[in-house]
């Protein structure tokens, strides 16, 4: 387990330099000059656009921008954005805001989820079988924008039981109904996915073994059944993580959260490639390390998968 | 078992918070009376994050020019009501010529910092924006201004070419002359008529000798003059400005602090302000707007005004294909059902132009483009057997270009049909929208005039006058002149306006130029831009100005009812 965890960070490496290289090329590719729209209806004067240019080496090569990023990322400078504010703060600002939605989102889906996908797979055909069944095409159908107006106005204009927008604190209270919104979509497909795979395993060979063995219900149901089960739920949820950091633009949008997903918009709509670079290389690293952690996590549900 | 226990917590409590609530419903009702703004003078405004800092010689966008005007005072300021300039720090501005300006403050005007404002600061500043090494946004600004050719030089191969812009021969332009403290004088290059009414504009600010210790710092601490100096700034989130105890303007400020609150969506935005946490915004989305839905749900706090934007098309003229003839773009003007889109698709938000000139601005003349805008299928179709006649065929498809990361695609299209239907199946062509993902990469084709068809253009006003319309537009090579318009005799009418000694001649001088851009249609005027705002009920008195900002010293908090 240990040489199977360090070669897969090793792995990492190469993972890394290839993709942030490709986010640096594909930024470069971008048609438009970032400088083009900042005045609005007037071009901006020519002395403006140089010193932008030069301050931010747009004028160089593409290869002495990758190495000039590399050495930034690893000395941890990250300089400053188009609007001459500092990047690292701004990151420093809005990425525990969004890890704090996207835990709490997680969190309400694998609750939820789960829990109603066991309770449909195990009496399968049943009436609870079906409330979940329908409900959950219910919020299959509903996109995200729809769920989160719906909520708002409901919850916040009509009933005022919340304020319709976040604050900057972005208190866990506060982001309860976002991460509800958030995970709403992909509640219903975990508890779609732990139904089908419940179902699958109650009529496998080792169920019934134990259950003539003589176990309690309880036992077979959340030591054998569950474990067994839940290998391709957890695949789904731990890219979930990865894909929930990089903000929820329509959610974040929705309630005014100053999360990643908000910043990494404005930034790609202004061309603003020193917060995308960023940003999308170390959601690159989000998503490798989740992965990592759900290939372990694999083990220790079914001892039987073993690493070499 | 754990999860059983959670889900009944977490059942029980959300019970419990909707019977609070509905208590708090009940119960909140007749406690209205107590203002919350009341107890800290804070008022919550919408706001966007500012592009650049608070360097007034650097700024160009609504985001950081809005909060710029509440923290810096000008020379001159603006009307809120009727957009006329009025007096602000100047005591007086006086001309015999036009060309030479001397300019006196008022006595007494103080910096946040308690430095005295001097007629050296407005030098300084004016130096610093205009010198081209400092590469301020709004250099350009005054190039009228006597000695700009030596303070600022231009990149003789554009900032794409691998040569360096010269060093310029001196950071200190020639026309400009302290007298004494507070006097000083201003030579152009030639009679502007219309400088005093330039000078409300933001670059024209003055800086205080703080600046140039650390320009870098203060850009986000700036020291300020105006009815509110600046408190904090947290990037992304919120800016927070106080009233300033020195304001020396005779209306103060009514509110203790505002907070500029930085929303990424309109929408939610609004749906703060229908719940009352925010107390004004300025950008009513258009999913409120739809069926005057907005002014049910606000009452009598919604605020309606006209604002000095224009929607306009031009056309490339550089292009053969797509340039057209005059005849043509008549045509094309005359089949566009102005009035049927403004009341459709915004919801009489917008007023039908015609004219080149926002209807709010000194020297607006109504129907100067006349005729040629007013829907008239019939002479749209005379209009285009005309312009075939001389010779003009209209490629098969003719695009409409807009960028598409902004609300543009339904007035498009509805424009594209209006016109395909005014002209009928038999026109030899068809009108289509279409689309570029960012406004940058919209803006960059432009600007590199590579554009394949009519495409969208808007002007906001910088100063309420109607120069502000025609010479960055229509003039040849103008900054703005993205169709290349080229008019000899229309140069020159305008020059004649711009060096005319008496406002009211060069003002009728003006509207002539205007005139005659009817006989070459180089843009179509679409429609002007109405104003939609709203404010919470907690306060009261606000006003809106001609630029479609708050006007801070309007705001005041409601008292207890």
């Amino acid at each position: 387990m240990g040489r199977y965890t360090i070669r897969r960070l090793l792995q990492l490496i190469p993972v890394l330099l290839g993709t942030t290289f490709l986010i640096n090329y594909m930024v470069w590719q971008l048609p438009g000059d970032p400088f083009a729209g900042r005045c609005g209806q007037r071009p901006c004067p020519d002395s403006y656009v140089s010193a932008m240019r030069a301050q931010f080496g747009l004028d160089q090569p593409i290869l002495v921008q990758y190495w000039q990023f590399l050495k930034n990322m690893l000395t941890g400078n990250l300089g400053v954005d188009f609007n001459q504010v500092p990047v690292a703060a701004q990151l420093g600002d809005a990425w525990p805001i969004t890890i704090r939605l996207a835990l709490l989102a997680v969190a309400i889906e694998a609750v939820i989820g789960i829990s109603a996908g066991v309770l449909s797979g195990l009496k399968r055909g049943g009436f609870i079988d079906n409330v979940v069944t329908i409900s959950t095409l219910f919020l299959l159908s509903l996109p995200v924008f729809v769920t989160g107006f719906l909520l708002q106005w409901l919850l916040g204009v009509q009933l005022q039981v919340i304020t319709p927008t976040v604050s900057d604190e972005a208190t866990i209270t506060e982001l309860l109904v976002p991460a509800f919104v958030l995970a709403s979509l992909n509640m219903a497909f975990t508890a779609r996915l732990t139904r089908t795979s419940i179902v699958e395993n109650r009529r496998s060979d080792y169920v019934r073994t134990a259950i003539a063995k003589g176990l309690t219900n309880r036992r077979v149901v959340g030591v054998h059944l569950l474990r067994n089960s839940l290998i391709p739920v957890l695949t789904f949820l731990g890219t979930e993580v990865g894909s929930l950091m990089s903000g929820a633009i329509i959610t974040e949008g929705i309630f005014n959260i100053h999360g990643i997903g908000g910043l990494l918009y404005r930034a790609i709509t202004g061309q603003d490639y020193t917060i995308v670079v960023p940003i999308a290389s170390l959601l690159v690293l989000v998503y490798l390390v989740s992965n990592l952690l759900v290939d372990l996590l694999y083990g220790v549900l079914d001892p039987r998968i073993r690493y070499e | 078992m754990r999860v059983t226990k959670g889900a009944k917590i977490a059942a029980g409590s959300a019970l419990l918070a909707l019977g609070v609530a509905a208590c708090g419903g009940g119960g909140g009702s007749s406690s209205d009376g107590g203002n919350p703004r009341t107890a800290t003078g804070t008022v919550y405004i919408r706001g966007c994050e500012p592009q650049t800092g608070f360097v007034p010689g650097n700024i160009n966008e609504t985001c950081g020019g809005t909060v710029n005007d509440f923290v810096y005072s000008k020379l001159v300021k603006y009307n809120p009501d009727t957009a006329a300039p009025e007096l602000d720090q100047a005591a007086s501005i006086d001309t015999t010529d036009n060309k030479v300006w001397t300019i006196k403050l008022k006595p007494g005007l103080k910096w946040s910092d308690g430095t005295p404002v001097t007629a050296k600061n407005y030098v300084d500043a004016w130096n610093y924006t205009a010198y081209s090494p400092n590469a301020q946004i709004g250099s350009s600004w005054f190039a009228d201004v006597q000695g700009f050719d030596k303070v600022n030089t231009a990149d003789p191969d554009g900032p794409d070419g691998p040569k360096e812009a010269p060093k310029p021969e001196t950071d200190k332009l020639s026309g400009l002359e302290v007298v004494d403290d507070t006097t000083f004088k201003v030579t152009l290059n030639a009679p502007t008529a219309v400088f005093r009414t330039k000078l409300g504009y933001i670059t024209f600010a003055a800086l205080p000798d703080a600046f140039f210790k650390n320009p870098q710092g203060f850009a986000q601490n700036p020291v300020t003059n105006g009815p509110f100096k600046f408190v904090k700034w947290d990037h992304n989130s919120q800016i927070v400005v106080a009233a300033n105890p020195d304001y020396a303007g005779a209306e103060k400020p009514k509110v203790k602090q505002i907070v500029y609150k930085m929303y990424k969506d309109d929408d939610a935005a609004y749906a703060d302000l229908v719940s009352n946490n925010l107390d004004f915004t300025e950008l009513i989305p258009p999913s409120a707007l739809a069926g005057d839905k907005w002014k049910t749900d606000l009452g009598d706090r919604a605020i309606e005004g006209q604002q000095g934007v224009i929607q306009t098309v031009s056309f490339p003229l550089y292009d053969k294909e797509f340039g057209g003839n005059a005849d043509f773009r008549k045509a094309i003007s005359l089949a566009v059902d102005r009035k049927t889109i403004t009341d459709k698709i915004f919801n009489k938000g917008r007023v039908p132009l015609d004219s080149w000139v926002s209807p709010i601005v000194e020297g607006y003349k109504a129907g100067s483009c006349g005729e040629f805008c007013t829907y008239d299928p019939t002479k749209a179709k005379d209009f285009l057997n005309k312009a075939k006649q001389e010779g003009y065929t209209p490629p098969k498809e003719f695009p409409i270009w807009y960028n598409g990361d902004s609300a543009h695609k339904e007035w498009v299209d509805a424009m594209a049909n209006s016109i395909n239907q005014a002209l009928g199946s038999d026109a030899g062509f068809t009108v289509v929208g279409k689309s570029m993902p960012t406004f940058d990469e919209f803006r960059s084709v432009i600007t590199e005039h590579k554009i394949k068809g009519m495409f969208r253009t808007g002007w906001q006003m910088d100063y309420p006058h109607i120069e502000d319309f025609l010479n960055p537009l229509v003039k040849t090579g103008a900054s703005s002149n993205d169709g290349l318009y080229s008019n000899k005799a229309l140069d020159e009418k305008l020059h004649e306006a711009d060096v005319a000694t008496d406002q009211n001649q060069s003002v009728s001088l003006y509207q002539q130029a205007e005139a005659m851009l009817a006989e070459d249609l180089p843009t179509i005027p679409l429609w002007s831009y109405g104003l939609q705002a709203g404010t919470s009920k907690w306060v009261t008195g606000v006003k809106v100005t001609p630029f479609g900002e708050l006007d801070p010293l309007s705001i005041q908090i409601k008292a207890a009812a």
